[in-house]
């Protein structure tokens, strides 16, 4: 066989023979520019090899660079996140108190429109349960609140004191299906009784149909009710159609009772002024006039 | 084993080998000294005869003396060595890069051990035709080595190369016949 070691032999003699008389020639033969073949076919060897192995190396060191860059943009990014998830909760918290301030800075218009002692401020801390319509406030019998005492805002009408506890009342809006108050129409100075429908709109009764009526014209407090003084915002009238034997007039109120915060509980019986168009600047002397909620 | 050894046969059992047919070839063996002794003179003849007759430069005496023993001996390692050795003292003798006759003659000495080991090359007619096979394969790889290592375009063939070797293979039939008479007397 010409495999077995026997038959194997003088073919590794010959490679072996002509491989070392090639070496020979190559260390005796100049290529031009005095370079020694050997030289020449060691470089042509050796450098291919070097190449790659350069090639690998750069490759296995940026892999590795970019492997330990990766792992701590990663960690900087976990960074980052955490950090801007703190910074969106503190914009949050910043822009709930600029808002907060804005409406502290209407109520203190609205506050200092009005006779010392005849507003007290209070904010809303809860609403009542089911179909309900009412809320409840953080002030109560210590603080002055008695039942049937308007509760306003700067925007209008929100409702009338239902019950009072020793520190909390409760509040029935306006649009509560009990709820009511008298009112009059600004333009022709009609009056009327606006009711709650336990719906987001007041329902405006005995406007004659023969009245006219526009939509859009204010809804303001008649004082007949002996609850609000005359001349105060309830709403606008958003619809209208004849009924028998009155209009039936849907009026939108004025204050957002959906969004109530802050009002006012009306202590005593003043007369109603409007309150100025400018917002006072909010000096730390005029707050301190304010009975913050 | 020195290398006088591997060019000779003084150790050599002599036990004749088989081809690759199946055929027994008889394996020859010659008396001491008369391997390296005519490899000798060869170069020498080689190396001198050009000066005194100028049709003497178309002889290749070391290549005939590598092929005959190569054939005789039919022992591969033994001929591609000799042919080294006789290719080597060429180029020493020439004064080109040792290595260029030295690679044509090791594989002509390889090749013409590897045939005498499956052929029958007593015959005069292929002894003449052998020779005349292994003068044009010692040129073309002679060539192309120079033309791969030296970027000299030597030419591989031509009319006095086609003239040199009709005249060493017909040389070559009495000089084998020749050289047969130095094998050993229990051959």
């Amino acid at each position: 066989m010409l495999t077995s070691p026997t038959h194997r032999r003088p073919i590794v003699l010959l490679s072996a023979t002509l491989l070392v008389q090639i070496l020979l020639l190559a260390i005796q033969i100049r290529r031009p520019g005095q370079v020694r073949l050997i030289r020449v076919w060691s470089v042509g060897l050796v450098t291919p090899i070097e190449s790659a192995a350069s090639w690998i190396v750069g490759r296995l060191g940026a892999g590795w660079k970019n492997y330990v860059s990766l792992h701590q943009v990663r960690h900087e990014n976990e960074q980052l996140r955490r950090e801007l998830n703190d910074l969106r909760m503190r914009t949050g918290q910043l822009e709930s108190r600029s808002a907060e301030a804005t409406r502290l800075a209407a109520l203190l218009a609205f506050r200092d429109a009005h006779p010392p002692g005849a507003l007290l401020g209070a904010r809303i801390i809860g609403a009542g349960p089911g179909a309900s319509r009412t809320v409840y406030l953080d002030r109560g019998e210590n603080d002055g609140v008695r039942k049937d005492m308007g509760v306003i805002t700067p925007e209008g009408v929100v409702g009338k004191v239902l019950e009072v506890y020793s520190s909390t009342s409760q509040v029935l809006l306006i649009t509560d299906k009990d709820g009511g108050v008298g009112c009059l129409l600004a333009g022709s100075r009609t009056q009327g009784v606006a009711r709650g429908q336990g719906e987001a709109l007041l329902l405006l009764s005995y406007v004659n149909n023969d009245e006219n009526v526009a939509i859009g014209e204010s809804v303001l407090t008649s004082g007949i009710d002996r609850i609000f003084p005359k001349d105060i915002p309830v709403g606008n009238v958003v619809g209208m159609h004849n009924g028998n034997p009155f209009k039936v007039i849907d009026v939108r109120p004025a204050a957002r009772l959906d969004r109530l915060e802050e009002v006012f509980v009306m202590l005593s019986r003043a007369e109603w002024e409007p309150p100025p168009a400018t917002v006072p600047d909010a000096s730390p002397k005029s707050k301190a006039k304010v009975q913050k909620p | 084993m020195s290398p006088v050894d591997l060019l000779e046969d003084s150790y050599s059992p002599g036990i004749p080998s088989h081809t690759a047919m199946g055929s027994r070839v008889e394996v020859h063996r010659f008396r001491a000294g008369a391997v390296v002794g005519t490899v000798f003179l060869a170069l020498l003849l080689q190396a001198f005869l050009p000066i005194y007759l100028r049709k003497a430069s178309l002889l290749e005496l070391p290549l005939l003396v590598t092929l005959y023993f190569g054939l005789s001996r039919r022992n591969p390692a033994r001929g591609l060595l000799l042919g080294t050795v006789v290719g080597m003292a060429m180029d020493g003798l020439s004064g080109m890069p040792i290595g260029l006759y030295g690679i044509a003659l090791t594989l002509v000495g390889y090749l013409a051990s590897t045939i005498g080991g499956r052929l029958d090359v007593e015959h005069p007619y292929s002894r003449l035709f052998l020779t005349f096979l292994a003068f044009h394969f010692q040129h073309i790889v002679h060539a192309l080595t120079r033309r791969w290592l030296l970027n000299e375009h030597e030419i591989i063939f031509s009319l006095t190369l086609l003239f040199a070797s009709l005249f060493n293979a017909a040389l070559a039939v009495p000089l084998f016949a020749l050289l047969d008479r130095l094998r050993d007397s229990q051959d």
